[in-house]
């Protein structure tokens, strides 16, 4: 009778365990819109320093603290963008002038 | 649609993606542990499904303001 049971216990168990974690996920909007998952990503950066301090605390070491990084990669990507494109609309005008310079050159050489 | 909304819902998208991909990973993860004996394949699939519903969703949101809605009358 529990050699019959126990496979059907163990299938019982395991389909409660992934039946439980995408009702989860269901649940908290992950599989939701798009509003709802941009939601959900903000409420959990904003839960994870307080769980980091539990989990330092409950361990009791001090994690080295996060070194502030004062490079920004957004404002880097954009200057980068912008200083490529303003090079790309000014690059013939700025071609044209050292050419001229150039010839301008070669020519008093002959002179 | 304004630049400024345009940015606004890329941002939305980038999000829900990185949500989505993170939760079809985990989704994944534990289907292949209980069910598949440790395979890959089912993260695969998990990351596959997630990436494809934050598509949709992109898709669905910058599709928005060119759908013609019906106006149905109270009766």
């Amino acid at each position: 009778m529990a050699a019959n049971l126990f496979p059907v216990l163990k299938l019982a168990t395991k389909v409660t365990i992934a039946g439980g974690a995408l009702y989860v996920t269901y649940d908290s909007g992950l599989l939701g819109g798009s509003e709802q998952g941009s939601e959900v990503l903000g409420k959990a950066k904003a839960a994870i320093p307080p769980a980091v301090d539990e989990w330092v605390k409950y361990f009791g070491f001090k994690l080295p603290a996060f070194p502030k990084i004062g490079f920004s990669p957004i404002e880097a990507w954009n200057s980068g963008v912008q200083s490529s494109i303003s090079a790309l609309s000014s690059g013939p005008t700025a071609l044209g002038g050292y050419t001229n310079q150039g010839l301008q050159y070669l020519k008093d050489l002959t002179k | 649609m304004s630049e400024k909304e345009l940015g606004k819902k890329l941002d939305r998208c980038l999000a829900d993606s990185a949500v989505k991909l993170g939760a079809g990973l985990g989704l994944g993860i534990v289907f292949s542990v209980v069910f598949f004996k440790r395979h890959t394949w089912p993260v695969a699939f998990g990351l596959g499904m997630g990436l494809g519903m934050a598509y949709t969703n992109c898709q669905n949101d910058l599709r928005a303001p060119y759908l013609i809605q019906r106006n149905i009358k109270e009766q």
